[in-house]
């Protein structure tokens, strides 16, 4: 078996020294590749802080996070934002797009950043905006764009730095119906034909429903792990 | 990229890029247009000073200098004077007879220094003569006519063809007088030069001294007074048993206004940048807070705090650039206008004439300070940017993707 993600006891806990909040409590977890996972469970259940320990945006009080063999909880900050670049892929609640760049320069950034020739940054954005289903809003700006359109060009700048694994924090929160199925046809396609490894949060039945794992969590802690 | 996502920025909220490229251009414009109006104090200063009283070289014989005495003479003054007639780069040479005395009305009296000149010499070398209420600076030679400033005149209650009597040492150290009519009276931009040197025809000044052919002083009118200070260097050298002094050396203090000056000007514009600076400062921070989430998304897909460090420098570079030519184009367009007009500060006049400056001031700008003063102003506008760029860079991701 191929572990892309492995987290050993991890908690977090906010203000230990003035009121202590323990958003995750001894977590310990394996993610493989290909797998499609939904963390569910209700509000401060801890699934944000859990992605965000997973995506190496936050440091873990105690506890170890590896991502693909790669102990990150030590990591200096420069060198987790080098490695969030080649390994992680994010796709945010409220998209986060740039919004002073079109959608191709959107997907673009992320291959600048690993240095990427001009050339294969236009071809692999035009690609990947295709594979989202926007070939045609290459030059559009997120403010042109709907909710349903901007949430898939943050999927495509997640595949652009061909990552290990995608980490999406409630990724249908803020689309309609017809939009989150769009998004979801395109995961699961994603998922099955690239074998991409998808990790998100969700509250959304419709999400939990195509998840083939599903960990609720529950006070920081893992209270169910099933596979569907 | 990371140009164009600086660029693109800084169009985002036109408005307050508005007033970073407004804050620059004013600074800019400040900074300049005051140099530009010390400059023309100073300019003016040393041209009132240059072209009433000092000249730009005076030579004398070495002891004359410490108590005027009548009886210390330039030796061979006079073919000295023509012989400095020739040296290209010179452009005036007044030979002058000069004597400190009294001067006398039917109802006042004053101490004076009385300057006896060759009125076609010495207009080559003092612009007393443009400077005329009345009469005129001898175009009419009448034996013992007298030229005086208007403050005297007033404060002695005479008027054009009054009578005066000046009274002085004659070159056998007695005291000797002559009557004297006015001829013309003069207004210069120093009121202490106008009360307290009269001006007569060399001629009659030598007759009643008994100082014959004989000089106290030559002064000397370069044609740039860039070459002042080679010329000096020249005749000193040429003339080593006489007095060679530039117009600095003559009056120290005159030289130190200048220092102070300059000086003034540096902590004004230190001030201004200052101001500039911290207003920079609080309009970066502004659009770095506001766009704290975007900083924590770009961080969170992996741009490294140099790249976003560079983001926040170009756009400060990017605004500062479109600020330097609009403060540049308002600073020429002032001074166009202000060069001919001149700034009007004849409010203060009785104060600037004690410095010998006009009342109407020129501002004055050297090409060679648009280039200091523009590196001045982009590297505060640079350094303004770096507690922003630092601040952006301590957003943590986690946090920072949050925010609204």
């Amino acid at each position: 078996m191929n572990e892309v993600i492995k987290i050993t006891d991890v908690s977090k806990i906010y203000n230990p020294e003035a009121i202590p909040v323990k958003a995750v409590d001894g977590v310990t977890l394996t993610v493989e590749a290909g797998e499609f996972t939904a963390l569910v469970g209700p509000s401060g259940s801890g699934k944000t802080t859990l992605l965000n320990l997973i995506g190496g945006l936050d440091h873990p009080t105690s506890g170890t996070v590896e991502i693909a063999g790669t102990n990150i909880t030590t990591m200096r900050e420069n060198a987790l934002i080098d490695f969030r670049l080649r390994h992680i892929g994010f796709v945010f609640q409220a998209y986060n797009l740039v919004p002073v760049l079109s959608a191709q320069e959107n997907v673009e950034l992320v291959m600048l950043l690993q240095g990427k020739s001009a050339k294969e940054r236009s071809d692999r954005a035009k690609e990947l905006l295709a594979s989202v289903g926007l070939p045609d809003k290459l030059d559009k700006r997120p403010s042109e764009l709907s909710g349903g359109q901007q949430q898939r060009v943050a999927v495509a700048r997640a595949l652009a730095s061909k990552p290990g694994f995608i980490l999406a924090d409630e990724p249908t929160a803020n689309l309609d119906s017809v939009s989150t199925s769009n998004l979801l046809d395109i995961m699961t396609r994603l998922n099955k034909e690239n074998n991409m490894t998808f990790i998100f949060s969700t509250h959304d039945q419709r999400v939990i429903d195509k998840a083939r794992r599903v960990i609720k969590l529950v006070d920081g802690k893992i209270e169910s792990d099933s596979r569907q | 990229m990371i140009f164009k996502v600086a660029w693109r920025n800084i169009w985002r909220n036109p408005a307050r890029s508005l007033v970073v490229i407004a804050s620059v251009a004013a600074g800019l414009y400040a900074g300049m247009l005051l140099i530009a109006i010390f400059n023309g104090f100073v300019v003016q200063e040393i041209d009132s000073a240059v072209h009433t009283q000092l000249a730009h070289i005076q030579i004398h014989a070495p002891a004359f200098s410490e108590d005027k005495d009548i009886k210390i003479v330039l030796p061979n003054g006079t073919e000295l004077e023509e012989k400095l007639k020739n040296i290209p780069g010179i452009t005036g040479v007044s030979g002058r007879i000069i004597t400190t005395g009294m001067i006398s009305s039917a109802t006042a009296a004053a101490g004076m220094e009385i300057h006896g000149i060759d009125a076609r010499d010495e207009q080559r070398v003092s612009k007393v003569s443009e400077m005329m209420l009345q009469g005129s600076y001898f175009k009419t030679p009448r034996p013992n006519s007298v030229v005086l400033g208007s403050t005297l005149a007033e404060k002695l209650g005479v008027k054009m063809n009054s009578k005066i009597v000046l009274t002085f040492q004659s070159a056998t150290g007695d005291l000797t007088a002559g009557s004297f009519r006015i001829s013309g009276i003069f207004k210069t931009t120093n009121s202490m030069f106008d009360q307290s040197t009269v001006f007569v025809q060399k001629a009659d000044l030598a007759t009643i001294t008994g100082t014959l052919n004989n000089l106290h002083e030559i002064a000397i009118l370069c044609a740039d007074i860039k070459q002042v200070d080679a010329t000096t260097s020249d005749l000193k050298k040429q003339y080593p048993a006489l007095k060679v002094e530039s117009w600095k050396e003559i009056s120290p203090e005159m030289a130190m206004v200048t220092s102070i000056f300059d000086q003034m000007m540096y902590i004004i514009i230190g001030i201004i940048l200052l101001a500039l600076m911290f207003g920079i400062i609080n309009t970066m921070l502004m659009a770095v807070l506001e766009r704290q989430r975007e900083f924590g998304i770009l961080m969170a897909i992996g741009m490294n705090k140099p790249r976003i460090f560079m983001m926040i420098l170009w756009e400060t570079v990017i605004l500062t650039m479109a600020g330097i030519p609009v403060g540049i184009g308002a600073t020429l367009a002032s001074l166009a206008y202000l060069s001919k007009a001149g700034l009007d500060l004849t409010q203060f006049s009785k104060s600037l004439s004690q410095y010998g400056i006009g009342n109407i001031i020129y501002p004055v700008l050297q090409p060679a300070v648009f280039l200091p003063i523009t590196i001045f102003t982009a590297i505060t506008a640079i350094l303004s940017a770096l507690y922003p760029a630092w601040k952006a860079l301590r957003f943590k991701p986690a946090v920072a993707i949050h925010k609204i």
